[in-house]
């Protein structure tokens, strides 16, 4: 593992992962002492070949899968066996699937809502204007009274964004967001994730768009078998891999 | 759509064959009845059945004894639903609870009743539970149609449960959702489309499973009908009668979830 200038310097960070270990129940060890930390306002581009642990990293700082040991902190909240702090978790931390995963029967508009009002309590006019805020923000505005299923994929996953970010998270994670879309499709839902980037999200993205990790990303890691294989900004990480196993994956990609 | 613009509907030759061999059905079946009927040597006495189900006097029309039945009916089965869907609501969330316990409460439940007869069941709530609960006939009745129909319905709530995609659940949950309101604005309106054939199918068996508690004597459409055939011997009348009554009951409420199966699709 090279050590990374950036882990050593002081900063603001929003993430903390020590140690963290996490075996499924059939026996496969998703991550292994697997640690980093994230900087408020940085993207995080996480890569590696399927079933190296990427999703299970990004299902686990949301407190959907248990961690068997090690530490999650997220914005000061450590993720424990609490239902409070899991609550609170999820609350700061907005994920997109690769399956978009709206709700089928409720259209844009209530998908965006339904979080605002049952988790931020807010009034029917309050969501409703932030939803059509944010509507504006991915282009959406025109189907904010359609249903999912007569949307594209990538006008779903778009959405899908939108509905996230009206949690107001303080962090965004992004599972391969545009790995279920046809190729025409991706460069929207791309856009809408770079302008999130401009704006000074934090974000934590895995994904095999290598053209998104070097416009965008301000560090990457490379994971395979649970584990940080390297680490590094985006000109040590594309030009000047030293593991081996880095450059394999890169050569297959590329 | 464009060729048949001037006709409604041009028969196909297939359509004309189908017609033809259900216009052969129905006749031979009828033929059967009518040498059957001749064969019994029975009194066939269809003009006496109306007074029993509605008639006329000065004051204006009366309920006969079957549709005062039928009202029983009507009110055992309504209440008898409402409780059944709760019982197999509850029993469902208890079974994909985390809690042992509740588990396990569910599971005897759903065992004890799906594998004793109605009947039995009936008669021991009755005779043995109502007594020492202090219930009376009629809510006997109700608690023990809705104990057994709710078995079977959470079966149904449980498949209609577990057959939304967990991308849902991870969605709701990522959102900050709570489990409560992940069930009631995200799982269960996905389920309740998809389960309200089977849901309705159940319904209808409740429907029909409440003749038996004529056998508490209790004054229902069933129980009504034995005491006319019982004054009148008017056996195959009246029964054929009753069955047209509960058919007709049944099928409203088929066409019902139909129309409401429609309205609530979701557009995809």
């Amino acid at each position: 593992m090279t050590t990374s200038p950036v882990d050593k310097e002081e900063g603001d960070f929003i993430i903390h992962i020590e140690k963290v270990n996490k075996i499924y129940p059939n026996g496969v060890q998703a991550l292994c002492d697997f640690s980093t930390r994230i900087r408020r306002g940085e993207v995080r581009v996480i890569v590696g070949p399927s079933g190296s642990g990427k999703s299970t990293l990004l299902r686990c700082i949301n407190g959907l899968e248990r961690i068997d040991t090690g530490r999650i902190v997220v914005d000061g909240i450590p993720l424990d066996e609490s239902k409070k702090n899991r609550l609170e978790i999820r609350k700061e931390v907005g994920m997109v699937f690769q399956s978009f995963n709206l709700f089928p029967h409720m259209t844009v508009l209530e998908n965006i809502n339904l979080a605002q009002r049952r988790v931020r309590k807010k009034t029917r006019k309050a969501a409703t204007e932030t939803t059509m805020d944010l509507l504006k923000k991915v282009g959406m505005v025109d189907k904010a009274h359609s249903y999912p299923g007569h949307l594209s994929g990538g006008q779903q996953q778009r959405v899908a964004i939108a509905r996230a970010l009206a949690m107001m998270p303080a962090v965004m994670l992004f599972d391969e967001a545009t790995s279920a879309l046809d190729p025409e499709m991706i460069g929207e839902v791309l856009e809408v994730m770079k302008t999130l980037a401009k704006e000074g999200m934090t974000m934590v993205v895995v994904t095999h768009e290598m053209g998104f990790a070097k416009e965008v990303s301000d560090w990457v890691i490379f994971m395979d078998e649970g584990r940080k294989i390297e680490e590094g900004t985006v000109e040590h990480f594309f030009s000047d891999p030293k593991e081996d196993r880095t450059k394999r994956f890169l050569s297959q990609i590329l | 759509m464009n060729a048949t613009k001037n006709a409604w509907w041009v028969p196909r030759r297939t359509q004309v064959l189908d017609v033809a061999k259900f216009l052969i059905l129905v006749g031979l079946l009828t033929g059967l009845m009518i040498r059957s009927s001749d064969a019994l040597g029975y009194h066939w006495q269809w003009y006496r059945i109306p007074r029993y189900i509605l008639f006329s006097e000065p004051g204006g029309w009366v309920l006969g004894p079957l549709l005062e039945g039928l009202l029983v009916t009507l009110r055992i089965t309504g209440i008898s639903l409402v409780l059944a869907f709760s019982f197999g609501m509850t029993t469902a969330l208890c079974r994909l609870s985390s809690s042992l316990v509740a588990r396990m409460l569910a599971r005897g439940y759903l065992e004890a009743i799906r594998n004793t007869p109605l009947l039995v069941q009936l008669f021991f709530i009755y005779f043995v539970a109502g007594p020492v609960l202090g219930v009376g006939r009629f809510a006997s009745a109700v608690l023990a149609l809705s104990l057994f129909e709710g078995a079977y319905a959470s079966e149904i709530f449980r498949a209609g449960i577990v057959s939304i995609h967990r991308g849902q659940w991870e969605a709701a949950y990522s959102l900050g959702l709570n489990m409560l309101d992940t069930y009631r604005y995200v799982i269960l309106p996905q389920s309740v489309r998809r389960i309200l054939p089977p849901l309705t199918g159940q319904a209808v068996s409740l429907v029909k499973d409440s003749a038996l508690v004529s056998t508490i004597a209790i004054y229902d459409l069933t129980m009504r009908g034995q005491m006319i055939i019982a004054e009148t011997f008017l056996t195959f009348e009246i029964w054929f009668t009753v069955a047209g009554i509960y058919l007709v009951i049944t099928m409203v409420l088929s066409f019902t979830v139909n129309f409401m199966e429609n309205r609530l699709r979701i557009e995809a």
